[in-house]
Order: structure tokens, then sequence, then C-alpha cells
């Protein structure tokens, strides 16, 4: 996610359901209006049209800076790259940086699969940064011990 | 029978009032001499570190005495995600009496603290604490506490995990004002129902109520992207790399998931706290505060928007060692003077003491936290399958009398009878109704009329439990969301549940429940930090508790008239 989106949020425009609904959307695309019970009831509405969008995230991150905390808004950056990625391989990589559960190739791997399947870079850098973090600490899982089973 | 009973000899002989003050429950309580080498001690240790950090090209290459090289990975985390770097080294060389100072005093706004606090290393931070007393700590927290307007956070759960009465519970607890509902279970496999129950019970009591069900990481994680839960609080964290390591987890893993949630919309917030390090036998000789601030600096790193902390399981292990509720109540401070929401304990039981139960309290709800308690009990606490609370439904009058006594908001109110067990009937038989809906074990017109009436779990007819486990493993089978559940209710005439459920799902897709201490009020407005900044500034400024809200928390069960003595109001 770009930070190109500039919309020149301040923290009047908070909260967005309230103030701005016109520039939130679901990931399937349709207004967040477009929520309503008549089309839960006609079948109009998936769960995936319940999920929050990347450029939502963005928005929220923006709102984050302009209240001084970049580290939320640095989360919400992660978190927009990490929308488009399935659930089950979502929790696969969070499994990935548990300790001893992978190793250097591994995390490299991992990184590499963020930053050029998922476009995601800064969830990749930091992954990078655990790799090299884990190294030093003695937190990586040997070669041909990816279960985690290894001891120091 | 003789006044005098012989005594086995070579034993003093007590006094009568010894006999008594043996007897108090207080002396149930369990109580150590601090040992700082192994760091059971609160917070005042000689083995924790001096302050220092040193900044080379942008980047911290000293941290409270090691070198860059020296990091554990808590220090190279907050080093490298937590402290502003730019302010760092100005910030630490003001004198620890200044911030101190800074804090209680009202011409420092609350943003004039963060100015400095965001730089602060943790060592630091810690000698900022160990000037102050508890009412210091209050006053600090009456400034620092991020959310204006404060609240409070219940449990409920069943010792049977009996979803009619999580249902009946929540909607008693939440038409009775707690902005968060929480869950957990005796038997894993039937999460999935009683988080519908759950949430089903709390739109039924209050809409815009949020839910979440304590689970491990992953399927909390899960029943939160199906839209069963709201948010999740229960994402550990540790002050030591040891301890860190034996929770299957590093800051890196735990900012990954903290993102993993932010990406499905979920509020999350990480817990820890005070003792946990000690009770899991690697605190590294530091104390108890020392090694919180760590983990505290770790969340704000994170990027997480909050922090459930106060010790909570680690209760016992503060509430042993000299001073250790004043360090439980700097743990709360130090959450929100690094801009976090903090949900500050008062959750799992600690003492016999019914009176050290309540002064336990005081030092949140007399300043008032974001969430005074992070868990009262909205069951009796043989039904609190979280292993009990400070506080539970036979406190509910007292905690309300307290609020009106001294004229704070603890974030409850009481509810005449007749509208709990409306809103009691209604949680059952929606639940009744959208377990028809969805083919899962029927819930009978004796569940319903026992849950209007009912106390705890044994005033229930018994379930059916292979089938409620069935029918907990058919909710994940069948993929059934939160949308399922709006359906359902919808199909089944609970109109206004059905809605109140449908907005919830909807702040979602906006994000705004994300933002750092953000509930929903009555009228479905996110309330959080950035439009109801805590904005204190000495007396009559800030929060004050009057108007509607507090001709609110004038009502009790009994109070007499003024104009009829023989009646009562309310």
């Amino acid at each position: 996610m770009s930070a190109s989106l500039d919309t020149g949020l301040t923290r009047g425009d908070y909260p967005l359901s309230v103030n701005r609904p016109e520039l939130l959307r679901t990931p399937t695309g349709k207004p967040i209006t477009a929520l309503t019970m008549d089309a839960v009831v006609s079948g109009e509405l998936s769960a995936e049209d319940l999920r929050i969008a990347p450029e939502t995230l963005e928005l929220q991150a923006q709102l984050a800076d302009a209240s001084n905390r970049p580290q939320l808004a640095m989360n919400f950056r992660r978190a927009a790259e990490m929308c488009a990625i399935p659930d089950a391989e979502v929790l696969g990589m969070y499994n990935a940086l548990r300790p001893r559960a992978s190793t250097a190739a591994g995390l490299a791997a991992l990184a590499d699969r963020l930053e050029t399947t998922w476009s995601a870079p800064v969830c990749a850098g930091l992954v990078r940064e655990a790799a090299e973090v884990y190294a030093r600490r003695d937190l990586l899982a040997r070669a041909g011990a990816e279960d985690g089973e290894d001891t120091p | 029978m003789t006044t005098a009973q012989p005594r086995p000899a070579g034993q003093p002989r007590h006094s009568l009032r010894t006999d008594i003050l043996e007897a108090r429950p207080v002396n149930l309580d369990g109580f150590v001499e601090e040992w700082p080498e192994k760091g059971l001690v609160a917070m005042e240790s000689e083995f924790d570190p001096a302050p220092s950090v040193r900044v080379e090209d942008g980047r911290i290459v000293e941290l409270d005495g090691r070198q860059r090289a020296d990091f554990d990975f808590m220090d190279s985390f907050i080093a490298d995600h937590a402290i502003d770097v730019a302010s760092a080294e100005e910030s630490n060389a003001l004198p620890s009496a200044e911030i101190a100072r800074m804090l209680i005093d009202p011409r420092a706004s609350r943003d004039d603290v963060l100015a400095v606090t965001r730089g602060l290393t943790p060592a630091k931070v810690l000698d900022v604490l160990k000037l102050m007393n508890v009412v210091e700590i209050m006053q600090g927290m009456q400034k620092m506490r991020a959310r204006r307007t404060p609240a409070n956070q219940a449990h409920s759960t069943s010792a049977r995990d009996n979803p009619v009465q999580v249902a009946a519970d929540a909607a008693e607890g939440a038409l009775r004002g707690f902005a968060e509902l929480e869950t957990t279970l005796g038997v894993l496999r039937y999460a999935p129902l009683v988080a519908i129950a759950l949430q089903v019970g709390a739109q039924v009591g209050r809409g815009g109520v949020l839910t979440q069900c304590a689970l491990e990481e992953a399927t909390e994680l899960e029943l939160g992207m199906r839209g069963i839960t709201a948010y999740a609080e229960t994402i550990s964290i540790y002050g030591t790399e040891s301890v860190f390591i034996d929770g299957d987890d590093t800051p890196w893993s735990k900012a990954f998931l903290a993102s993993a949630y932010a990406s499905r919309g979920i509020k999350m917030r990480f817990t820890s706290g005070t003792g946990s390090e000690v009770q899991m036998g690697n605190a590294e000789g530091k104390s108890m505060l020392y090694l919180e601030i760590r983990c505290i600096l770790m969340a704000k790193g994170a990027g997480v928007q909050g922090l459930q902390n106060g010790s909570i399981s680690c209760i016992g292990v503060p509430g042993a060692v000299p001073g250790g509720l004043r360090a439980v109540a700097a743990e709360n401070l130090v959450a929100s003077m690094m801009d976090l929401e903090c949900a500050s304990g008062n959750d799992q039981s600690f003492s016999h003491s019914a009176m050290r139960r309540t002064a336990r309290m005081m030092p949140q709800l007399l300043p008032g936290t974001d969430f005074v308690c992070s868990g009262y009990s909205a069951v009796p606490n043989a039904d609190n399958m979280f292993a009990g609370s400070n506080f539970d439904t036979e406190d509910y009058d007292d905690w309300n009398t307290i609020q009106r006594d001294f004229q704070v908001d603890g974030g409850l109110r009481h509810v005449r009878e007749d509208e709990i067990l409306l809103a009691r009937s209604k949680a059952a038989r929606a639940l009744q109704a959208l377990f028809a809906y969805l083919d899962l074990p029927a819930v009978t017109d004796d569940e319903v009329e026992a849950a209007t009436y009912a106390n705890s779990s044994a005033d229930y007819p018994f379930r059916d439990v292979l089938a409620d486990l069935k029918g907990a493993q058919a909710v994940m089978d069948r993929g059934i969301t939160g949308l399922d559940i709006v359906k359902g209710l919808e199909s089944a005439g609970f109109h206004d549940v059905a809605e109140n459920l449908l907005t919830v799902l909807r702040q979602r897709v906006s994000g705004d429940l994300l933002q750092t201490s953000a509930v929903l009020t009555a009228d479905f407005t996110p309330l959080s930090a950035i439009n109801d900044p805590n904005d204190y500034a000495g007396p009559g400024t800030g929060y004050r508790l009057e108007g509607e809200r507090w001709a609110e928390l004038k009502k009790l069960r009994h109070v007499t008239s003024a104009t009829d003595p023989e009646s009562e109001v309310g």
C-alpha cells in the first residue's frame, strides 16, 4: 500500500464511519452504506463484504499519524499489506515467526514471498529484521528442523 | 465444660484478640519477603539497570547500560521500534523528578508529557515511577488515561459452558454498563457456541457492546476473522527474553499477529503484567515493574493500540510483596503514559479480604482508566472460568454505591429488576431462535425460564453436552460467520438485535475501532482517544461525573425519597 493515497485526513474526520462514510468501501468495492439489513436478507452480502479494505487501513494509518502515533500507523500499514493474504496463510506466517520454528533460509523465503507474491514490503522488512535478531539470539531452527523440535 | 482449656505443654498462650485476628480472612492471603535476586520484588531493586541511552547515526546503540551487540531481543525491539530516537537523548537527560512532576502538574498537558515519555528508556521510566507515591500515581493516571470517558469490562462465562447462561448474563452485564464482555471455556471445544451466545446476549443488553473469546492465539483469531467475536485481548507478552520464548513467541511474531488482527478490522490489545516472569521462573533478577515496563514498551513498538495490564493472572505475586499494589497501579500509569489504551486489571481474584479487594481497585476507580476492570465477573465467581475475579455479581450494589459515594464513574449503573429480567429472557429467547435457525442443539422453554431468573449455572437444566459439542464443531465445519448470526436473528423476528450486531460488524469495514481506546457508544458512535481525548487540565476540567450520567448513578436499589420518607425512589 503506497502512502500516495493522501486524502489530507485530520483528527476531525474521525470517526470515518460517521464523518467520512463516502471514503469507506468493502474489499469487494461496495460503499459501506450498502451494508444494510435488506442486503443481508436478500443474500447480496457475503462475509467478504464485512472485511476491511487495505485503502481503509491506509486512511486509519493517516489518522494515527495525525494523532502522533507512528507505531500504530505502521501496524495499520503492515495490516493493509496483509488484507489479501488468506487467513490460513497469515496464521502459517505467524507460526513461522515463533522461536526456533524457521531456519534462516525459511525466513528469507517468507520475506521474499511477502514482497513478491503479496506486495508486502513492510511486512517483509519485519520478517528480515526478525531473522537477523533470531540469528544473533540463537532462535533459528537448524536446517532440517523446520518443525521447531530443535533444541539449543 | 470448663472455661480454661488445658494448653499443650510448650505452646505460648494467645490473647483472645489474637485469635480473632488470626481468623480474619486477610490472614488466609499469602505474603512473602522480598527476594530481589530472583525478581521477587515490586519496583525497588538494586539489580535493575541504571538508565542510559546513546544514539549514533539515528540508531540507539546503548540502552540502559547495555551495548547494541549485547542487546537481548527485548532491548533490540524496544530500541528499534518503541523509543522515539529523535528525542531519546534529550528526554532521558531530564531529571527524573522533573518528569514525575510533569505527570502530576495540571499545567503540563497530556500531550506535553507524551512529548517527553515517548523518548524514555525502560530504566528511566522506572526511575520516574519510583519517585511517585500511590496518590501521585493516581493523579498521573487521571491525566494520562487515553480516553476521556472511563469504561469497564466484564467476564461472562459458565462453569458448565452453558451458552444459555452466557447469553443471559452477557445481556445483564451489557445493560448494567460494561462496554466490553469477554468469555472463555472450561471445555475449549464449546467455544463457538459460547462465543455466539456472548455476542447475542451482549447485543440484546446494549447494542454496540464489544465481545471476545479468550482462547489459544490461532483459534481466537479465527473466531474474530469470522465475525463471531469483535475484539481480542489475550495476546500475552513477557518482560524477559527467556519467558517470552517459553510462551513460544517473540516480539516479532506478536507484532505480526497484531497486524493480522488489524488486517481483518478487529480491535486487539496485548496482555502483560507484573509477576508473570517470576511466576514463570525467569525474571533474570529484575524487579517486577522494570520487566513490565519492558512489556509496555514492546507493545508500543508493535503498534498495538492497547494493553491489558495490572498483573492480571499473576496478581498473587505482586500482592504478596511489599509495595506490590503500588507497582500494579504504576504499571497501569506507564501504559497510559506510553499512549496505550489500558484495561487496568482488577481482574483475577487475589485476596480473601473484602477490604483488601476494595482497596486494590481504588487507584484505578478513583482517577478512572480506559477499562477500570479488565474482567469484572458478570457471573458468580463459581462460574468464572478465568479462575475467579476480584469482583463478581454479588458486588454489583457495592460497586454502584461506591461510585455514588465518591461521585466517580466506574462504568456501571443500577438497573431495575424488571428491566434485567426482560433482557435476560430476551437474550435466551434470541439464542433459542438462532440455534433453531442454524440447526444447533435446541434451547428449551424451560431453559429460557431458568435463564430469566437464574443466579448461577446450577440454576439451569442440564444440557446435552455431547450434542452441544457436535453443534460447536458444526459451527466451525460449516463456516458459520457473524453474517449468518445476523440473518438468523432477523429471520426469527429479533430485528433490533440483528441490526445491533450488523452495526458492530459494519464497524470492522470502517476500521474506527482500531484506533486507541475505542469503544462503541449506545448510539454506535466509535469513541476513542482521537474524538474523546483526555483533556484533563486540573480542577474543573477533564471527565466529570455530572448531568444525566450523574443522575443515573445516584440511583441505587434502595434510596429513600426526600419528600416521602416512607417510600423509595428509583
